[in-house]
């Protein structure tokens, strides 16, 4: 006879020798839960706010379809708005952390974000898109916002790495924002810790993406 | 960066018709040999006299282009990490694999649509918000 240190089971010799005897089968642990079950889609969504606000669908840009003339020669001149804006991209390089190595690889020639036309600047006042890179801590939060208060209309944001888009590893520090979108509105996220250079690429793939349907005097003829 | 004679010698290189399909969709004139065509009908291109790193290009089929229509094979020849495109190499070419679920062609990037990932919280929050009320002026 001996005792397993673990269970404290009594183990016969016979169950040392044949231990696939003591297995029991596996059953579901609904069958002796006491709680009632609860569904994600039976539990009432709390709102963030507090505020009690009615939920609204609007259609996406790109479900709306074209109709009148006016609509057609207005996306046209959209079109080439947004192609020169997605083609001449400059980013203000909010490098705080390790994701600005991978920004700056961007630039470097295996990346060659140049031949995308993208020309990072120094100053927010010649940028369109700020690429948050890495922590932002408490301290820097308003110089961030700052920043893009300065940048000039139109203007986006693309939050690179996880510290940017949700605080990350130092979500639960004491001195850490928990996710860029709480300063400024971010388009794109990019996943990563830190994302590789291409998937920054991809980021801004998407930002141009996003750029190309946006509908800038469709919304103004709209008003 | 593209230089006026470059982009207008490319022009004439490439014609009229290709060099406006390239100034909407990729934003400069490029002129180079096809070098294969993949299962979405992406284009394939190269040309050595470019410069390096930029001698290899891809032509969306799709107007809504995304570069993860890029299949992985032709992933691997655009980024460098290969000499032989897949039409060359056989490891390089797309076999469905037995733990496969989808097809990868049928998985779209849900980004800028009702199905993106949208994060959601069922606990009650532990905060509240300021509620703003302004008192009548009298």
């Amino acid at each position: 006879m001996s005792s397993s240190p673990i269970t404290g089971l009594i183990l016969t010799s016979s169950d040392i020798a044949n231990p696939t005897s003591r297995i029991v089968p596996l059953q579901s642990i609904a069958t002796i839960s006491t709680t009632s079950k609860k569904d994600a889609t039976s539990v009432t969504p709390h709102t963030h706010t507090g505020l009690a606000r009615q939920r609204k669908e609007v259609p996406l840009a790109s479900e709306v379809p074209k109709k009148g003339a006016m609509q057609y020669a207005l996306t046209t001149l959209d079109q080439v708005a947004n192609w020169a804006r997605q083609s001449s991209l400059w980013p203000m390089t909010f490098g705080l952390a390790c994701c600005a190595v991978e920004m700056m690889h961007l630039s470097t020639p295996r990346y060659d974000q140049d031949r995308l036309g993208i020309i990072f600047r120094a100053s927010p006042r010649q940028s369109d898109v700020m690429i948050v890179a890495g922590t932002l801590t408490n301290k820097m939060a308003p110089a961030l916002r700052q920043v893009y208060d300065q940048m000039p209309e139109p203007r986006w944001v693309v939050s690179m790495g996880s510290c940017a888009n949700g605080g990350g590893y130092y979500h639960y520090s004491y001195s850490v924002v928990r996710g860029c979108d709480r300063i400024v509105p971010v388009d794109v996220y990019v996943p990563g810790c830190p994302p590789t250079s291409e998937a920054l690429m991809y980021g801004i793939f998407q930002l141009q993406r996003k750029m190309r349907q946006t509908k800038i005097t469709r919304m103004w003829y709209r008003k | 960066m593209s230089s006026v004679t470059r982009t207008l010698r490319n022009l004439w290189k490439s014609g009229v018709k290709d060099a406006w399909r390239q100034m909407n969709y990729i934003g400069d004139t490029k002129a180079g040999t096809l070098i294969g065509t993949d299962r979405w009908g992406n284009k394939y291109y190269e040309n050595n006299e470019e410069l390096p790193l930029r001698t290899r290009w891809v032509d969306y089929k799709s107007h809504d282009f995304d570069a993860a229509h890029i299949e992985p094979g032709w992933h691997a020849w655009i980024s460098y990490l290969v000499d032989k495109p897949p039409t060359q190499d056989a490891l390089l070419q797309y076999k469905r694999r037995a733990w496969e679920d989808a097809d990868p062609r049928s998985i779209p990037n849900y980004t800028l649509s009702r199905s993106a990932y949208k994060p959601y919280n069922t606990v009650k929050s532990k905060i509240t918000m300021w509620e703003p009320t302004t008192v009548e002026r009298k």
